[in-house]
């Protein structure tokens, strides 16, 4: 067990990287290049913790303590999530809805920095996130409160587990699969909900917000929007994951391999799919929540005709 | 080995002498009342503001020490303070006795109010140094403590109808503090009125209670209450209309953002964070009287707060004024409260007693940890506009490097109020989610039904971090917006330490979560049992490890960033290579919710004043202004100019004869009279 704890541990620190060259690499492939390493991240992150960060004269503390809260934020709902498929290092009753506001003040701090640069572009991103996650936040809710009503489980790891096989109906299943792609989609912004590789502020949701942060600050943000990637991956992966539930080598590889797929499932979907149009991007939001309220519905259609 | 008759007489004694500790502890309870009123007398006596300052506080200082030593035993469990006196007919007898619900309010509104009396010193300095009388708005500020001590411990409809009509008359009065200007007086009649149609409806809920039991008193009320009867279904439904006015519920609001916005700082604390909650506590303590509720009652209550909460946390994130939005706001945390007092309903009506726990313990602890924030947040709106002479959000920015101290005490209020963990406001969220989310209900409908309410609750705490990043940081943060705004100086000792207290209660209760379910503990044992109790504190346990944790690890890395950060180079905002940025050009409060204003405009109505530039060389400058008014206000204020248009249009037809003509005048009397009170007020 000690040794399952470590391996989580492991896979927090080293996984975010490896799905983000991961993707990186899909992209390439699919443009026809050959593309960074899979280390790529971490090579950037070393090289901006080098580096002496220089910060607007209009900002306050707030705009270099905030990057650190939401890497911490992140680690923190990494801290309850299965990355392994099964048991997480921490968990307690709940813990879902703890889960989606430490991700909410994470999104908090760094919205509240981008407002404090005082730059136009910055507050059009922050105001941008603010709207997205709003939206997104009930379709979270439902999709977790849908599994948790079908299992009967209280806890994250618990309800990310139910799979198909423990006869939970295959609707249900689906939808929940598919909302929470569309949740991570826009958390991590990615394509199609927000391009993260334009340099064309107007456009941008996550980026603009982060235009002046530099140096370690911006490896912060950088590697907590990483483990945000790979933490919202594993609850998918989990999800998928035939063996979840049972701490062995063989469910852990199996998520493992399946954050992989989710990686190369992005890396596709942004080389195929153009962004969206930001007005259309509440639209979107709003078929991850019908998702979430159809698998609600159908869990009591699940329950009638066990009946 | 003592005899039986013996060890008869020691228990004889032990009661003789808990009656007489009851007995002490009574007196020194109602010895409260008469230090307030002294305290009144002198403030209004006194020749110097500070001296009526002096009076006032240390009367309401003497009155929470009476207070609080004497409720402390049945806060830990002992038995409630009771005292009956006879009374001339038709009253008969007034009872007093204060339980554990009322002790757990007056135990925080008294110091609450205390804070607010001290705060109000340095926050009306400025007038006083004009030469402005400071004593009949101290000796009002002690009738809301005297108000609270009678509402809390009465048990006698008329008593009680007094002691809310204290409340109402004295915050109207210290909403109208700076009555020359027209704004504040209407905002003030506005409430007025309001708060008054909220009395009509109580006084018609106790005339049919009174009809029915002949009597006068809360007992014979609950006596009546708990019988299955006809009438049970409609006093449920005038009370909670009545109290839904005071505590301003959606659609009962439109009176609070004004006198939010129009009221000295303090009073708008005081009026949001303490007075108004005495409608939950009224509703709380009906629900006592009327035991067992029926469930159409819990769905009703569950649905009404969350309505409330969802409008109210809508409309703060289209606010320029800073007051007006956390006065929505307020609207919003009394809409959860309900969310879990309707939860609590369903609970005990389908008797499944840790969903009631859950629901009661929630709604509790979420309108103390609201006192507790949005106290912080006015008094921080307040030293702001203190400084600035202005909370039009528009027009601030870049106050954090004037203003830290205010900075960041808001913040903490703003972290704690958007329900972030790990502040207090989140603990009492959590409980509410557990309840909605526990899958507990009886039917898979009902299930499903209150996942989808946590969904909403979700959108609403979105919402709220949406509305409150807005609010923080438009005005803290960033450049100043307008330079013809300037800045004072922070807020002196008297102002910054009711606000120092309050966000020290506001990080406490969210890292010891524990310490906020003893403080509701002895209320909670009057909705049920202690069994199910500990199911509640096992399940936020976790939580009292969690919140802590996440706060060091906070604490620690944002305190290494900042030795970090301070040796760090400076320059100016990277603004896409333009050189010549300047602070207009900064995203504005209106921008910054636009995009959800025109995603929910259906909800979030709008009018556009706009003057743009003609001809290809325009001769004069445009102007172009959006303004979201609130839509349940100005749809009332049509309705009653209708009302009265049909009437007048009426009136004409009347033909003259006399006998016909004297009845109508007799009917278009009373309907005039009652229309006067809303047409006049536009």
């Amino acid at each position: 067990m000690t040794l399952f704890r470590i391996a989580n541990v492991v896979a927090l620190v080293v996984m975010p990287i490896l799905m983000t060259g991961l993707i990186g690499r899909v992209k390439s492939l699919w443009s026809g290049r050959k593309g960074p390493p899979i280390l790529q991240l971490a090579y950037d992150l070393w090289r901006l913790v080098h580096k002496r960060p220089v910060y607007s004269t209009t900002t306050t503390p707030l705009f270099f303590v905030a990057p650190q809260l939401f890497l911490i934020s992140s680690f923190a709902s990494g801290l309850i999530a299965p990355l392994l498929g099964s048991l997480p290092l921490a968990s307690f009753q709940f813990d879902f809805v703890w889960f989606a506001y430490v991700w909410a003040l994470g999104r908090v701090a760094i919205m509240l920095a981008a407002l404090d640069t005082g730059s136009s572009f910055e507050g059009m991103g922050a105001a941008r996130e603010a709207l997205f996650s709003a939206l997104l936040e009930p379709a979270l809710f439902l999709v977790a409160g849908a599994l948790s009503f079908l299992g009967g489980h209280r806890t994250l790891h618990e309800i990310a587990t139910l799979h198909v096989r423990a006869g939970g109906p295959a609707v249900v299943w689906v939808l929940a699969v598919a909302a929470l792609l569309i949740i991570l989609q826009v958390e991590a912004s990615r394509m199609p909900v927000d391009d993260p590789s334009t340099h064309l502020e107007l456009t941008m949701v996550h980026e603009v917000m982060v235009l002046d942060h530099s140096g370690p600050d911006l490896a912060a943000i950088q590697l907590g929007a990483a483990t945000k990637l790979f933490v919202g991956s594993s609850l998918v992966a989990t999800l998928l994951n035939p063996w979840a539930g049972s701490p062995s080598l063989l469910s852990g590889l199996t998520n493992l391999l399946l954050c992989g797929l989710v990686a190369i499932f992005f890396g596709t979907v942004e080389s195929l799919v153009a962004r969206l149009k930001l007005r259309a991007v509440p639209q979107y939001i709003a078929v991850a929540l019908a998702c979430g309220g159809v698998a609600l519905l159908a869990t009591i259609w699940r329950v009638e005709t066990a009946k | 080995m003592l005899s039986a008759d013996e060890r008869g007489s020691d228990f004889r004694d032990a009661r003789a002498r808990d009656a007489i500790f009851s007995n002490a502890m009574t007196v020194i309870f109602l010895l409260s009342v008469p230090v307030l009123l002294i305290g009144v007398t002198l403030a209004l006596a006194l020749r110097s503001n500070p001296a009526r300052a002096l009076a006032a506080i240390a009367s309401q200082a003497t009155a929470t020490g009476l207070v609080l030593v004497s409720l402390t035993p049945t806060l830990r469990g002992g038995s409630p303070l009771e005292r009956v006196w006879p009374w001339p007919k038709p009253i008969n007898s007034i009872a007093f006795r204060v339980d554990a619900l009322g002790a757990f309010f007056l135990v925080w509104s008294l110091p609450m109010t205390l804070l607010g009396t001290v705060y109000a010193v340095g926050y009306l300095r400025p007038y006083f140094q004009r030469g402005r009388n400071g004593g009949s708005h101290f000796a009002l500020l002690n009738l809301v403590s005297l108000s609270f001590v009678l509402i809390y411990s009465v048990e006698n409809a008329l008593v009680f109808l007094l002691a809310w009509e204290i409340a109402a008359i004295a915050a109207w009065l210290l909403v109208i503090w700076d009555y020359s200007n027209q704004k504040i007086r209407f905002a003030g009649f506005n409430y007025l009125v309001s708060t008054h149609v909220g009395l009509f409806v109580l006084v018609a809920a106790f005339m049919l209670l009174h009809s029915e039991t002949r009597s006068m008193d809360f007992a014979a009320f609950g006596k009546f209450l708990a019988q299955p009867s006809a009438l049970r279904g409609t006093i449920f439904l005038l009370l909670g209309v009545s109290f839904a006015l005071k505590s301003a519920f959606f659609p009962f609001h439109t009176w609070l953002p004004r006198a939010h916005s129009a009221a000295p700082a303090h009073v708008s604390a005081l009026m949001s964070g303490v007075i108004h909650k005495a409608g939950l506590f009224a509703f709380l303590r009906f629900t006592l009287l009327m035991g067992k509720p029926e469930e159409w009652m819990g769905w009703g209550v569950l649905s009404f707060g969350l309505v409330s909460a969802f409008f109210g946390i809508l409309y703060t994130t289209t606010q320029r004024d800073l007051k007006r939005l956390l006065g929505y706001s307020s609207t919003e945390n009394v809409g959860i409260a309900a969310v879990g007092f309707g939860i609590g309903y369903l609970g005990w009506s389908w008797g499944i007693p840790t969903l009631t726990v859950c629901g009661f313990a929630g709604g509790l602890l979420h309108l103390f940890n609201h006192a507790l924030f949005k106290c912080l947040l006015f008094y921080a709106a307040g030293s702001v506009y203190r400084a600035t002479h202005t909370v039009d959000i528009e027009r601030l920015g870049g106050l954090a490097k004037r203003l830290p101290a205010t900075t960041a005490l808001f913040l903490v209020g703003a972290i704690a109020i958007a329900a972030l963990p790990p502040l207090n406001g989140f603990v009492s969220e959590l409980i509410v989610y557990s309840a909605l989310l526990s899958g507990s209900a009886p039917s898979d409908q009902g299930n499903v039904l209150l996942i989808c309410y946590a969904a909403v609750l979700a959108f609403v705490g979105g919402l709220g971090a949406l509305s409150m990043t807005r609010a923080f940081g438009l005005t803290f943060l960033g450049t100043p917006r307008d330079t013809a705004v300037h800045v004072g100086s922070e807020a002196p000792l008297s102002m910054w330490l009711p606000m120092a207290l309050h966000a020290l209660g506001v990080v406490l209760f969210g890292l010891a979560p524990q310490l906020a379910l003893a403080a509701i503990w002895p209320a909670l044992k009057l909705f049920s049992s202690g069994t199910e109790l500990s199911v509640l504190a096992s399940s936020l346990a976790p939580l009292s490890v969690a919140n802590p944790l996440l706060a060091g690890a906070f604490v620690l890395a944002g305190g290494l960033a900042w030795l970090r950060g301070r040796r760090a180079k400076r320059s100016a905002t990277w603004a896409c290579g333009y050189t010549a940025p300047s602070a207009r050009m900064q995203y504005t409060a209106s921008s910054f919710s636009d995009q959800l204003a025109r995603l929910l405009r259906a909800l979030l109505p709008s009018v556009r004043r706009e003057d743009l530039p003609q001809q290809t060389f325009p001769r004069r400058a445009g102007h172009l202004g959006t303004h979201h008014f609130d839509p349940v206000e100005r749809r009332t204020f049509e309705m009653l100019g209708q009302a009265e248009d049909l009437v007048a249009h009426a009136s004409e037809r009347i033909p003259e004869q006399s006998r016909f003509a004297f009845a109508a005048g007799l009917v278009a009397l009373v309907i005039i009279g009652a229309l006067v009170l809303g047409g006049s007020s536009r």
